[in-house]
């Protein structure tokens, strides 16, 4: 998404993880993890 | 044989009504058990202002599905427009609308034409001003270069398409305008039969 935001001309794109983000379910929140899913809060400016 | 555009537009359409179907029942059902969190305590895991649930109507607050806090960042100042990508019940186009106040706009788009409906009478219920227009994010009902802000709290991720998703989101923001967006992402390329099970990925 980051490099999408910046390749469609935004500039200042910023991003952060969400520290509380977690899936409810153990078993769901192992398989995200395996995939480096995680939630990210990012904000960017239109020139 | 089905050609690959032809398959992906089909898998587009079931997962367009997987999406519906899953954040309807979240709607409906709110004391429901879902794999990921939502509803009031989801809205504290994010740091959402006891003050603004409190105010909130509970129909917006219990059908929360978000997977950050898009205002922690929105610097929203009195007058704006703002656009909730994917407003679904209406919390965050409700503290939007706190924020822009009565000289501001906020516009919400949804997929579901009944979650429309229902944002909309819950922003009533506080006296908010917001309309929220049925549609697609890859083709976003509103005019170019028309929002100062754009919100949008775990929704892009379930897009096939995000590059599209994107590209709308630039077209309809003033010059100057903004987005403050939490979401999902992945490190890895997620496999093919995650790609293909509707119910993985709007999940």
């Amino acid at each position: 998404m980051f490099r999408i935001l910046e390749e469609s001309g935004f500039t200042k794109v910023r991003s952060a993880v969400v520290p509380g983000f977690k899936f409810r379910k153990e078993s769901t929140q192992n398989s995200a993890e395996a995939f480096g899913v995680k939630a990210v809060m990012m904000t960017a400016t239109k020139p | 044989m089905t050609a690959p555009a032809d398959s992906q537009s089909s898998l587009e359409a079931v997962l367009k009504d997987e999406i519906v179907r899953m954040y309807q029942e979240v709607a409906d059902d709110p004391t429901k058990e879902f794999h990921f969190f939502h509803g009031r305590e989801a809205a504290g895991l994010f740091e959402y202002e006891s003050e603004w649930l409190d105010r909130a109507p509970e129909g917006a607050v219990a059908s929360f599905a978000g997977v950050g806090n898009p205002h922690l960042r929105s610097n929203i100042e009195p007058g704006e427009t703002i656009l909730d990508l994917g407003s679904g019940a209406g919390l965050d186009a409700i503290i939007a609308s706190w924020k822009t106040g009565p000289t501001g706009q906020v516009i919400g788009v949804d997929l579901n034409p009944a979650m429309c409906l229902k944002s909309q009478a819950n922003a009533q219920a506080t006296g908010s001003r917001m309309e929220c227009r049925e549609g697609m994010m890859e083709n976003i009902p509103v005019a170019d270069a028309s929002i100062d802000l754009v919100i949008s709290n775990g929704v892009i991720n379930l897009s096939f398409r995000k590059r599209r998703v994107v590209e709308e989101i630039f077209r309809v923001l003033k010059p100057g305008g903004r987005i403050s967006i939490t979401d999902i992402v992945s490190a890895k390329q997620l496999s093919q039969s995650i790609v293909n099970d509707p119910k993985l990925w709007a999940s």
